[in-house]
């Protein structure tokens, strides 16, 4: 509802809409149902590509739940995971210390850095509604300043090595088929096929980053808080919409 | 979730995919029970019984490349007595059997392992060279 005199919608004030579990988690169970809906897709369609494959060879085609158990799906989908939690991973521990000016993605150039205890509310200057381990002193308040980042890193680096163990018998599958020798997992990290597959994605990952950083200096999306206000100028930087 | 499960959770991932949630063990000893079975019947010039455990295309290619069914064809090719099963590598549903004096390579279908090649020579970055296998 608009108040009186002022246009309908885009600038009146909103009061905060009524709690509830859908509501208060959309973003979340959006992307993760859509993430499931499209993890089905991937394996239906890797499924017909498999089978196919194996059929051209004169081989047995594989059910739907061999296919997602075999080592030839979970390497297609550990080499998007490990790219993706590389991407979060950097852009969390780099944001720290490097800036984009103008960009909602970075924080103001002077604020590059750790920051203090005060601006960033742990120890004595803790809020009442700070997490526990933000008032914490010693190891637990220094984890649990870099748990995004940790985390973040750790999912990368099992994804990596789950990439590389699932790709190495993917790749051992192929060899047979084609009656060559299989190699050892270690000789596999030496070969093109583990490094084209995680530099294919490393490299849309890193571009995506670096064009959402840039684009979001001069280009805006009203509502989003991944853009700064579409009147926000060029050069302000850290304000998100 | 913790980071900590996450972990679990992926490394699980990763060992069962790795593994193709069945029993390593099991296939490998159905495979060197294949490859086993096979190099007996050849030794034993039970052609029919070798025929039997080839894959339908080697099965095929062997019958179309000599002109004669694959009973007549497998007698005249020189595969040779590959000896005892060294060792066996599976991944997914293939396998290779390293013999004594012979290769042997191996697939699963609905009715078990088929030897999809025999009578292989490594060769250095290059497929094994074999006497016998598909099209």
């Amino acid at each position: 509802m608009s108040r009186p005199g002022r246009p309908a919608g885009e600038g009146a004030p909103r009061t905060e809409p009524p709690r509830s579990f859908l509501r208060d988690n959309g973003l979340g169970l959006a992307f993760g149902a859509g993430f499931l809906l499209t993890l089905l897709g991937q394996a239906l369609a890797g499924h017909a590509e498999f089978n196919g494959q194996l059929l051209d060879e004169g081989l047995a085609p594989v059910g739907l739940g061999g296919y997602v158990t075999s080592s030839d799906f979970a390497v297609d989908v550990t080499e998007n995971w490990q790219s993706e939690y590389l991407q979060f991973f950097l852009f969390v521990f780099v944001t720290v210390w490097l800036v984009q000016r103008g960009s909602p993605e970075s924080k103001a150039p002077h604020k590059a850095g750790t920051e203090s205890d005060e601006e960033q509310m742990v120890g004595a200057y803790a809020a009442e509604d700070s997490p526990r381990w933000a008032r914490a002193r010693g190891w637990r308040r220094s984890v649990y300043a870099r748990s995004l980042g940790l985390v973040m890193g750790a999912v990368f680096l099992l994804s990596w090595l789950a990439q590389s163990i699932t790709g190495a018998a993917a790749h051992n599958e192929r060899q047979l088929r084609e009656l060559q020798a299989p190699d050892s997992w270690g000789a596999y990290l030496l070969l093109p096929d583990f490094w084209d597959r995680t530099l294919q994605n490393w490299q849309s990952e890193l571009l995506a980053v670096a064009s959402m950083a840039v684009l979001s200096v001069y280009l805006r999306q009203r509502g989003s808080p991944e853009s700064k206000p579409v009147g926000a100028a060029h050069t302000s930087t850290g304000v998100e919409g | 979730m913790t980071g900590r499960w996450i972990g679990v959770v992926l490394a699980a991932a990763a060992v069962c995919a790795a593994s193709g949630c069945a029993a390593v063990s099991e296939r490998r000893d159905a495979a060197t029970a294949a490859t086993a079975h096979f190099e007996k019947a050849l030794r034993a010039r039970r052609y029919a019984a070798a025929c039997a455990v080839l894959a339908p295309t080697t099965r095929e290619e062997l019958a179309r490349s000599a002109r004669v069914t694959c009973e007549e064809a497998m007698g005249q090719e020189e595969v040779p007595a590959g000896g005892a099963v060294r060792h066996v590598d599976v991944y997914g549903n293939q396998a290779r059997a390293v013999l004594t004096r012979d290769t042997v390579f191996l697939s699963r279908f609905p009715g078990g392992w088929k030897v999809t090649a025999a009578g292989c020579q490594e060769r250095p970055e290059k497929p094994y060279r074999c006497g016998i296998k598909g099209g």
